[in-house]
């Protein structure tokens, strides 16, 4: 398929805003995680988290036209228009450009929040507001409608699998001629009942991630967005997107041993684990990961780290903690390509290649 | 890639209120059958018993018993997968070795929102963690792939009311795209008390049996189900010739950009959309047979979608059959694409029940008796939260 190029990348996470942020993040080192705040067992509860902010999609979009859009779609929509921005898209005409927009577990505050209008006042108080924000595809409408997008519009959601699945249907779209470009993004976000949830399944986590411990729970769960402009002019300043595929473990053979991956190896043993039967002795890896923290999306984020990587012609400093285990290496920009990797509990890993434009 | 290129559809199976599966369900819609009724799933607080279209225990077949791991969207997708599969010709075993992709629409299947785990949390309490483990394991692509030991691709696809739309467009593009040899592709939502309750307090929701197109409609009633089609590469389509029931020959989606909930007042993503599905056509519309239309029962709904069909194809006969199973959601689509390549193989659509007295304010009206089709064409459209629209054109193939 032909591949697709990068024109545009906007970040929103723990790191801050932007490329420049991301950028800076990567070069000094991650930020300590913030303090997800909340009620657990009749009492107030924090834990560690990467929390992002989308204050600053003040300055693209008016508060007033804000006022009902949730924290899910305004990360999504601040991520949207620093890609655009980023591009020098941020005017001009929207008519050929599709969206996709991949989420894990949708508006997830928003969701719980609608429960809480039933719980405390009874079923027929149930907000309105709350239940159309609640709907999975609520951040590519709200994208659409603030920056006038008509062409096609997507929301995929599998989990840890969102990214590249929805990434591929990208591709497909501008390989058919569909649109002439892509909108596409990832997005997040973390609520009490995610916290919840993570002190469950994983205890508290006390960070920092350690990617490459591949058998001890670190995680530190995260959230935010990554948006990427897409077309198929085949010149990028960023890089090109050659493929991204889904595949189920055990694959007949492992990816080729002479690759640069970048893993979103995020201390989580049962996904962690999958990545020793995938690449080989030999590979070159990195994870950055520590810099945002643990959320179904997040290979958007290593998406962007690559894009910035092919951009820059070199990878930022991408290996945390203890030694690399299974004979790899660290992971380097000699071949001019990238590929980030994902698995998830279940099985399944997701890939997607990136080479120079 | 050449979007110009025709996909078969080699099977169809769909379970809904209207029925078990897809005969079942036809047989409801040319009788005129149907049987809306308060939720029995789950109760409610509201005064009103808003009726709705639930699926019967009784309908699930019986290698698909109710399983506490999973839940209920998963379970309808994979009956209805199962059945569509069968339709085409398909043992589980003969899948192996092949590429065989999942594409599914759906809306519920992909929310965490168990409302029972969700109070004890609220409350101070520790729920346990097995609401959240089914709602791990049930991701609606993945539960089909995973009962029917399928190795392809799989896209869950949640664009709201479109999905199950979107989803079929999904596989037909694997397929032209030479990644998969076989897609089961479809929509699959199950009834809940969110999506009842949310419904409800956006005030769309009929108190009385829906009435698409009717003057007096009040709006919609939610319904449940799944409904699948099977698409094949064209070397299986060579390889078991006679099989085709229809070709999925165009696809168009686009988006109104205009409103979170409301579609465009002049139609103007579901313009754009048909148009694009309509390309392979050129501009000989001719051969339209029929166009299931999304049909909802809510007043801004069927009147944007009677503008925009007296606009473009007025001489075409149109019907809602969500008269017989209500709002499926995220299985809409693919529910009413069974429906679509079913009637096409008759030859004929059933009424548009519920619409009793056509709205005088639409240019046009749906069918109100069973009516012989002329055209080898049909279209089946979907409108969605988001202001997303999706038509996807069929064309009669070799069996009913």
């Amino acid at each position: 398929m032909k591949p697709a190029a990068i024109q545009g990348v906007g970040v929103v996470g723990a790191f801050g805003c932007g490329v420049a942020s991301l950028h800076e993040s990567l070069r000094r080192g991650p930020h300590p995680p913030g303090r997800l705040i909340f009620s657990a067992e009749g009492r107030g509860s924090s834990m560690a988290a990467y929390l992002a902010d989308p204050t600053p999609l003040e300055r693209f979009v008016s508060k007033r036209e804000t006022r009902r859009v949730d924290h899910f779609s305004r990360l999504a929509l601040l991520g949207a228009c620093l890609a655009l921005e980023d591009a020098g898209a941020l005017e001009g005409p929207r008519d050929d450009l599709g969206l996709i927009i991949a989420s894990g577990y949708g508006a997830t505050r928003t969701t719980f929040g609608f429960l809480d209008s039933v719980i405390a006042a009874g079923d027929p108080c149930a907000s309105p507001t709350l239940f159309s924000n609640s709907v999975h595809n609520a951040a590519a409408a709200h994208v659409a409608i603030q920056l006038r997008i008509t062409g096609p519009t997507l929301t995929v959601s599998q989990f840890g699998m969102s990214v590249a699945s929805a990434l591929a249907r990208a591709l497909a779209w501008l390989a058919e001629g569909r649109v002439s470009r892509v909108l596409f993004g990832a997005v997040d976000e973390l609520c009490p009942v995610l916290g919840y949830c993570h002190q469950r399944f994983f205890g508290d986590p006390s960070g920092p991630i350690a990617p490459f411990a591949l058998h001890r729970h670190s995680a530190v769960p995260g959230e935010g967005a990554a948006f990427l402009l897409l077309d198929g002019s085949g010149s990028s300043r960023y890089g090109l997107i050659a493929g991204a595929d889904l595949g189920r473990i055990p694959v007949r053979g492992q990816l080729p041993g002479n690759g640069s991956y970048i893993l979103n190896a995020a201390g989580h043993p049962s996904c962690s684990s999958h990545y020793s039967r995938l690449l080989p002795t030999g590979a070159g890896v990195a994870a950055f990961t520590p810099h945002y923290g643990s959320f179904p999306t997040g290979q958007a984020l290593d998406l962007a780290v690559a894009a910035l990587a092919l951009r820059d012609g070199q990878l930022p400093p991408g290996i945390w903690g203890e030694a690399l285990p299974n004979g790899w290496q660290p992971a380097t920009l000699e071949q001019g390509a990238v590929t980030c990797v994902t698995c998830d509990g279940d099985g399944y890993f997701g890939t997607i290649r990136l080479e120079r434009g | 890639m050449n979007r110009a290129v025709s996909v078969a559809v080699t099977g169809a199976g769909c379970l809904c209120a209207a029925g078990p599966d897809l005969d079942s369900c036809l047989a409801a819609l040319f009788s005129g059958k149907r049987a809306p009724a308060p939720p029995r799933l789950f109760a409610t607080g509201h005064s009103v018993p808003y009726p709705v279209f639930e699926v019967g225990e009784n309908f699930f077949p019986a290698t698909c018993p109710a399983d506490p791991g999973l839940l209920r969207t998963a379970r309808l997708a994979i009956a209805a997968a199962g059945q569509a599969l069968a339709d085409a010709g398909w043992e589980a075993e003969a899948l192996t070795g092949l590429r065989v992709g999942v594409a599914v629409g759906t809306t519920v299947g992909s929310a965490m929102n168990n409302e029972e785990f969700y109070r004890d949390f609220r409350s101070g309490n520790r729920p346990g963690m097995a609401a959240i483990r089914h709602f791990l394991a049930s991701n609606p692509a993945a539960a089909v792939a995973r009962r029917f030991y399928l190795n392809g691709p799989l896209q869950t696809v949640a664009n709201a009311c479109s999905s199950g739309s979107d989803a079929v467009a999904v596989g037909a593009q694997w397929l032209r795209q030479g990644l998969c040899d076989l897609v089961i592709a479809g929509g699959a939502d199950e009834l809940c008390r969110t999506t009842y309750n949310g419904f409800v307090s956006l005030m769309i929701t009929s108190p009385e049996a829906v009435r698409p197109f009717d003057r007096d409609r009040r709006g919609l009633n939610l319904g449940e189900g799944a409904g699948f089609l099977v698409l094949e590469s064209a070397a299986l389509e060579q390889a078991r010739p006679g099989r085709t029931r229809a070709r999925l020959v165009g696809c168009g989606a686009a988006c109104d950009a205009h409103h979170l909930t409301a579609p465009h007042p002049q139609g103007m993503g579901l313009k754009r959309a048909l148009r694009e599905a309509l390309a392979p056509l050129r501009d000989d519309w001719s051969g339209i047979a029929f166009v299931n239309a999304h049909g909802t029962g809510t007043l801004d709904n069927d009147r944007v979608e009677g503008m925009v069909l007296g606009e473009l194809l007025p001489q075409v006969p149109f019907h809602s059959t969500k008269g017989f199973t209500g709002h499926t959601l995220g299985a809409a689509g693919g529910v009413e694409a069974a429906f679509t390549v079913a009637c096409l193989g008759l030859g004929r659509i059933p009424a548009s029940v519920g619409c009793d007295h056509p709205d005088p304010q639409l240019p046009v009206a749906p069918v109100q008796q069973v009516t012989a089709l002329a055209g080898r064409y049909a279209l089946s459209q979907s409108l969605a939260f988001g202001g997303n629209n999706t038509v996807l054109l069929f064309e009669k193939g070799e069996r009913p």
